[in-house]
């Protein structure tokens, strides 16, 4: 894994102990958090100096005054723990109209499910307040994390730029897709098994891009276009957090 | 000082904490109440807070325990603090639903220094207590500026482009001020 490939410099405070004080301190937005985030994934020095400014700035919590919550707090939360929405529910019904579309193999989903239980989601149900993203990340990773394509979605320009470390390189070509809520795959397109890949995102696919939803790699043949559906088990799956 | 131990008090909550959260981590619903009962209070505290609207701090707080349930299994007593931790995932809700409303809470630049009162203190140990002393003494030695803007991103879950419109500066003169802070500050707390 090579260290901050691609960073804009301009997004890139030359400290990386500043950055990573920065994102533990919450003041970063869009683009700067989004690439603050994608270091603390990718590298875990960085990602150690995240959590050791955590820790220097954890004493102030005792400083938050307490306040109760209204008893209907509580049962608003057992609700959701009782209703469908709550933990992988949602993904494993969409790994269930993946394979009852009869477009794959039961092994497919299968495998697609043990990846993503392998890594677990970093983000739970999107909160309540629903606006357009601005910006989203994901970081598709294969079961035993040797391979890895980190996306990021910007909403202003609905570009979609992804880079790939340690794909397969061969006959075949990596070609993502989104599977939203009605669990049927789409492709965006394939991707360059090297390096950073950039593509515009249609309208239609724009909108599937959510909080929650899973990304997938699998190496198909080569096409002038993308194909209607996946002919293998994904290489890399993971799950979109908006930022 | 009472005659009770206030240290053994503070272990006693944190392994009471610990014993519950590892309940959630195997989906014990009894266990998430537990944690409830007894961080809601504070978490909801932080809730609020940063989004300085009530209605949504409730809707914010569900949230925060459904990460808690969703969450649990990847807490590493060894490694964090189990309050901490659910500070920072409260922390972290609150400023997310932030900067999606897009709203912004317009205290005055005075709400940066409020401290909140010293009831919560009671349960939390000596220790705990001698820290908050020494990040404020730090804090307290930055420029006032400094200080007071890295208190408002802290506490009140503002970015650079708000903090720097609450003080009426330049963005890249807030910058400056806040990386300088935060080097200061580590320098200061002395863990290098």
């Amino acid at each position: 894994m090579t260290e901050t490939p691609q960073l804009p410099p301009e997004d890139m405070p030359e400290d990386r102990s500043s950055l990573a004080a920065e994102l533990a301190l919450g003041v970063l937005t869009g683009a700067e958090k989004a690439a603050a985030l994608r270091l603390q994934l990718a590298d875990p020095a960085f990602a150690e100096e995240v959590t050791a400014w955590d820790k220097r700035l954890a004493p102030l919590y005792l400083d938050f005054a307490e306040q109760a919550p209204p008893p209907e707090t509580w049962r608003g939360i057992s609700a959701r723990l009782d209703g469908p929405a709550v933990d992988t529910s949602g993904l494993i019904r969409r790994l269930q109209a993946w394979r009852t579309g009869a477009l794959l193999s039961g092994a497919l989903a299968a495998s697609l499910a043990a990846m993503l239980l392998v890594r677990p989601s970093v983000a739970p149900p999107a909160p309540a307040p629903q606006v357009a993203p601005q910006m989203a990340v994901a970081q598709m990773v294969s079961p035993k994390a040797d391979m890895m394509v980190v996306a990021r979605y910007d909403a202003a320009t609905a570009q979609l730029k992804l880079r790939a470390d340690n794909m397969p390189q061969g006959e075949l070509s990596p070609e993502l897709w989104v599977i939203p809520a009605d669990g049927k795959p789409r492709s965006l397109g394939f991707i360059s098994p090297t390096g950073t890949t950039r593509m515009a995102v249609s309208p239609k696919m724009r909108i599937m891009l959510e909080d929650g939803v899973t990304l997938a790699i699998t190496m198909e043949p080569p096409a002038d276009t993308p194909h209607d559906s996946p002919s293998s088990a994904p290489v890399a799956a993971g799950k979109i957090t908006v930022i | 000082m009472s005659d009770a131990d206030p240290i053994s008090a503070a272990d006693a909550a944190r392994i009471r904490l610990v014993a519950a959260l590892s309940g959630v981590a195997r989906q014990d619903r009894a266990a998430l109440r537990q944690v409830y009962e007894m961080t809601s209070a504070k978490l909801f505290g932080i809730c609020l807070r940063i989004s300085s609207d009530r209605g949504a701090a409730e809707d914010i707080l569900q949230d925060v325990y459904i990460k808690v349930w969703n969450r649990a299994g990847r807490f590493d007593a060894d490694r964090a603090s189990p309050i901490t931790w659910l500070c920072a995932i409260a922390r972290n809700t609150a400023i997310d639903w932030q900067r999606a409303s897009g709203r912004v809470a317009v205290a005055p630049e005075e709400a940066a220094y409020a401290v909140a009162d010293d009831r919560i203190r009671a349960d939390q140990g000596i220790e705990q207590d001698q820290q908050t002393a020494r990040i404020h003494h730090c804090l307290g030695e930055l420029e006032e500026r400094q200080g007071a803007a890295i208190r408002a991103a802290f506490f009140d879950g503002l970015t650079y482009a708000d903090i720097a419109a609450r003080m009426d500066v330049p963005l890249g003169t807030m910058k400056s001020w806040v990386r300088r802070g935060l080097q200061r500050l580590k320098g200061c707390l002395g863990d290098d």
